[in-house]
């Protein structure tokens, strides 16, 4: 899994984000009442302008002291009758169509098929909670203020930010339970559609020749699109390789003369792995320190490159390697790049070499050789009981750590082959948490960006019309899921230049590489596209980050959701809820309901 | 009536513009008008003369242009003067989707009302309203008087001092209708005070202390409808039992002292009573035909 940048630690990250938040608030508030107050000169004069916006700003205070629970309760819970009248649950139905013929147009002979199928769900998911959270939230205010139904609660003693809130509660409450029958679901789903067994074939079984210790191999039958090599011991007891990231347990039972060999269900499969990463560096092909590995020409810059057949190597420093942590060796789990100069022998995996050192004393254990296997998980265990480079026995955790502390030397054996690594690419496998319980965390996830996207449908309806409201919801979406390139290109960082220059580039399939020519049209385009980008920046820089909330990666590939990234997840969440119902609340305290 | 106003409106205007600011309709002219604690006031006048305009501006659903609007001393547009307030609207704007109870359940909860308190009160409501039979219905199967009744009741969930109905009658049969004048009437007797807006002057005339008429965004006349309705320079005399030759003599006398006798002939019952009599009648003594109109005769 690709994690470019380090998950967060939330007791560093809350007290910053938290100063930060409230920073951005006081900004915008004041530049909120500033441009009220200068409308409203504009429009009474000064001193009625002033009188106005103090009165505003004295009535925000109240109606926020005066918020009553049962009021919000009350909107929310008719918010859920409109929603149940509104056929909400049509949304279920559909998903249950798409789980029900998803084997039509879903890979079966994908060799990763469990991150196929939790990507699957998962993301049928989002798409369809967000899509009904936009539909829901765009629409409601609108009706009822066209319908005049807003009339009867209005001339009630009821707080526009009560509506506001009321309405996002009663919507997210509509869509947590849509999410956890969907959840519940997705997850039956997918644990019965990849659960399978195979029957050892029995003509395969053989020993092999020359062998003493009574070990058999064979195969086994071919089970969704994959079959296995076994190897028995001779007591009976064996696994099978791993094929689509999985093995299962043979085990031989005998009833009188009878043998029969019982393949057990897939194991690893449906993981939750939780890694403990290390500190990543770099030797030069002269064996020199640098801060990263070569590039090979590769835009996206996540890995870099060691240089086979030379000193060049990537080194990852571990912390905490303790015996009471790794009581039976430490297992390694790693994702190798390759990048072939030359062709070679495909079918073989580029050789490269692992050696454990100690950072402080420098001894190291014997190299132990693999070949690199691209675009899968190479898990190996380091035992506790090593040799090192001169062939004497020495033991882990006394020879190889120093005060918790463990490198890994990672090399490419292959001359003018490269090996392209990045520092979530090699980590420690530190244990295994419930996958039931990483699944249900994903939709941690999906459910702060139902919330978003409900609260954000809610705060354009109290100003702009159904239609409008839901275009301006789906606008934010789509680019809270693409803020990163929006952001890019307001900084000029991608080619191309900014909209109305990427847009006549496009018209007239112009290079991007190649310049405009200089002249007074140059000048105008880059002139308005300096205001947009302007723009761009700005609504980039409020609009929440949707990918950030995304957890599908984590799950689909195996990986336990840190609790920090759950924790992060949510208190940005809240925070722009919380500043949605502010803005939410001026436009509704604003608005004449019977215009 | 007590003196205490309830309801102001200083120099009130309301002028409505279009998205860029332009004037479109001029909806109200300088209104100034009080409304008094325990009195029923009537807003009269013509459609498009600014009844509802009015009203909407003392509940806070417009803003002003200019001038000021306040209910119970404060302004219009603050919330907190809607918990001695209820509205009952033109149209019954209700959730369709809810029945009787969970309507009246639903705006008790906006008043913070506690749930003993408010399915009591939702009970009573049913009840002075007479709809019992239905109150497990949704909304969407009532017809136009009876959601105009559940109307009434969710305005006065709350048992407010205020309440403004705004063409309390409109859609209403005569049944209905006298119901209605007949339950406004009775507010008052409560010492509450009632603003209502109506084009249906008879409805006007038979409930209200005060009114206000409006022409055209422009108050034209305010003031007692008893004062307002006074003809000072005619006598009216109702007589019980007077034989010919005594209406020939009050003929007489009044053109002795130099009166003009305008009319002299038996009095008129209203429609209203006429229908009122027979629908009683009728529900007495069921089966009973009318009679043909040359036998009536």
């Amino acid at each position: 899994m690709t994690l470019e940048l380090a998950p967060p630690i939330f007791g560093n990250w809350i007290w910053p984000a938290l100063q930060f938040f409230l920073q951005a608030a006081a900004i915008l508030g004041f530049t909120a009442l500033t441009v009220g107050f200068l409308v409203a000169a504009f429009r009474y004069g000064p001193v009625a302008g002033g009188d106005l916006t103090y009165r505003m700003l004295r009535t925000g205070v109240r109606d926020l002291l005066a918020l009553s629970p049962q009021r919000v309760l009350a909107l929310a819970w008719l918010a859920i009758q409109e929603s149940l009248r509104r056929r909400v649950l049509v949304g279920f139905g559909v998903f249950l169509l798409i789980l029900l013929f998803a084997g039509w147009f879903l890979d079966s002979k994908t060799n990763d098929p469990a991150t196929l199928y939790l990507s699957f769900v998962l993301t049928a998911t989002t798409y369809l909670v967000l899509l009904m959270a936009l539909f829901l939230s765009a629409f409601s205010l609108p009706a009822d203020i066209k319908n005049h139904t807003i009339y009867t609660i209005v001339t009630k003693p009821v707080r526009p930010g009560e509506i506001v809130l009321g309405r996002i509660l009663g919507f997210s409450a509509i869509g947590t339970v849509l999410l956890a029958v969907m959840g519940l679901f997705s997850y039956v789903f997918v644990v019965r559609v990849l659960n399978h067994n195979h029957e050892v074939e029995l003509v395969s079984l053989k020993t092999a020749t020359g062998d003493t210790t009574g070990t058999r191999t064979g195969r086994t039958t071919a089970s969704q699109n994959h079959r296995h090599q076994i190897t028995i011991d001779a007591e009976g007891k064996g696994s099978t390789d791993i094929v689509q990231g999985h093995y299962h347990d043979v085990d031989q039972q005998t009833d009188g003369d009878k043998t029969t060999y019982v393949i057990g269900p897939p194991q690893d499969l449906l993981t939750a792995r939780v890694p403990q990463y290390g500190s990543l560096r770099f030797k030069d092909r002269n064996g020199q320190g640098i801060e990263r590995g070569i590039s090979v020409g590769n835009e996206w810059k996540y890995r870099s490159f060691v240089e086979g057949g030379t000193p060049a190597a990537a080194i990852w420093t571990f912390q905490d390697i303790t015996p009471e942590r790794y009581p039976e060796g430490v297992p390694i789990e790693m994702t190798i790049r390759v990048f072939r100069s030359y062709k070679g022998d495909i079918e073989k995996g580029i050789l490269g070499s692992l050696v454990l050192k100690n950072p402080r004393t420098g001894r190291s254990s014997r190299m132990e050789t693999f070949r690199a296997k691209e675009f899968t998980i190479d898990s190996r265990n380091i035992p506790r009981k090593l040799a090192d480079t001169d062939g004497n026995p020495i033991d882990l955790f006394d020879d190889l750590v120093a005060d918790g502390e463990l490198e890994v030397w990672l090399q490419c054996i292959d001359s003018s082959q490269y090996f392209g690594v990045a520092p979530a690419d090699f980590y420690l496998r530190a244990a295994d948490a419930s996958f039931a319980g990483n699944f249900v965390k994903s939709y941690l996830g999906i459910w702060v960006q139902m919330l978003l996207v409900t609260s954000f449908g809610v705060m354009f309806s109290t100003f702009l019309s159904g239609a409008v409201a839901m275009m301006a919801t789906l606008a934010a979406v789509v680019l809270g899921f693409f803020t990163k390139f929006v952001f890019d290109v307001a900084q000029g960082a991608v080619e191309g230049g900014g909209p109305i220059e990427s847009l006549i580039r496009l018209v007239n399939q112009r290079n991007v590489t190649v310049q405009m020519e200089p002249g007074l049209t140059r000048d105008a385009v880059e002139g308005a596209d300096a205001v947009f980008m302007f723009f761009m920046k700005s609504v980039s820089s409020l609009l929440p980050d949707f990918r950030q909330f995304s957890n599908v990666d984590y799950v689909a590939h195996g990986f336990d959701i840190p609790l920090d990234t759950l924790g992060v997840q949510m208190f940005s969440g809240l925070g722009y809820v919380v500043a949605v119902c502010a803005i939410g609340y001026y436009f509704l305290r604003t608005r004449e309901m019977a215009r | 009536m007590s003196s205490e106003v309830i309801v102001e409106t200083r120099n009130l205007s309301k002028v409505y513009r279009d998205f860029w600011g332009r004037q479109k309709v001029r909806a109200l002219k300088a209104l100034d008008l009080e409304i008094r604690r325990g009195e029923i006031f009537g807003l009269l006048g013509p459609n498009g003369s600014g009844k509802t305009t009015t009203i909407k501006l003392l509940l806070g659903l417009l803003f002003p242009t200019s001038g000021q609007a306040l209910v119970f001393g404060r302004d219009a547009t603050d919330v907190s003067k809607n918990e001695r307030l209820g509205y009952l609207p033109e149209e019954s704007y209700l959730y369709r989707f809810l029945n009787a109870e969970e309507t009246l359940d639903f705006y008790g909860r906006l008043f913070d009302m506690p749930a003993a308190v408010r399915k009591r009160r939702a009970a009573e409501l049913i009840d002075l309203v007479g709809l019992n039979w239905a109150k497990r219905r949704q909304l969407k199967e009532y017809s136009k008087g009876m959601a105009r009744r559940i109307g009434l009741a969710q305005a006065l969930i709350n048992d407010p001092e205020l309440i403004m109905l705004d063409e309390p009658t409109s859609g209403l049969d005569p049944i209905g209708t006298r119901e209605m004048k007949d339950l406004i009437l009775k507010l008052k007797s409560e010492g509450k005070t009632v603003l209502m807006s109506s084009h249906l002057l008879a409805d006007v005339q038979d409930v209200c202390d005060r009114i206000a008429i409006l022409h055209q965004g422009e108050l034209k006349e305010l003031g007692r409808v008893d004062t307002l309705l006074k003809v000072r320079d005619e006598t009216a005399i109702r007589a019980k039992g007077l034989s010919a030759a005594g209406q020939a003599e009050v003929r007489a006398v009044i053109e002795r002292h130099s009166g003009t006798v305008l009319t002299m002939d038996n009095p008129t019952t209203t429609l209203e009573e006429l229908f009122l009599t027979i629908v009683r009648d009728s529900e007495a003594r069921p089966g009973r035909r009318a009679k043909q109109e040359s036998e009536s005769q």
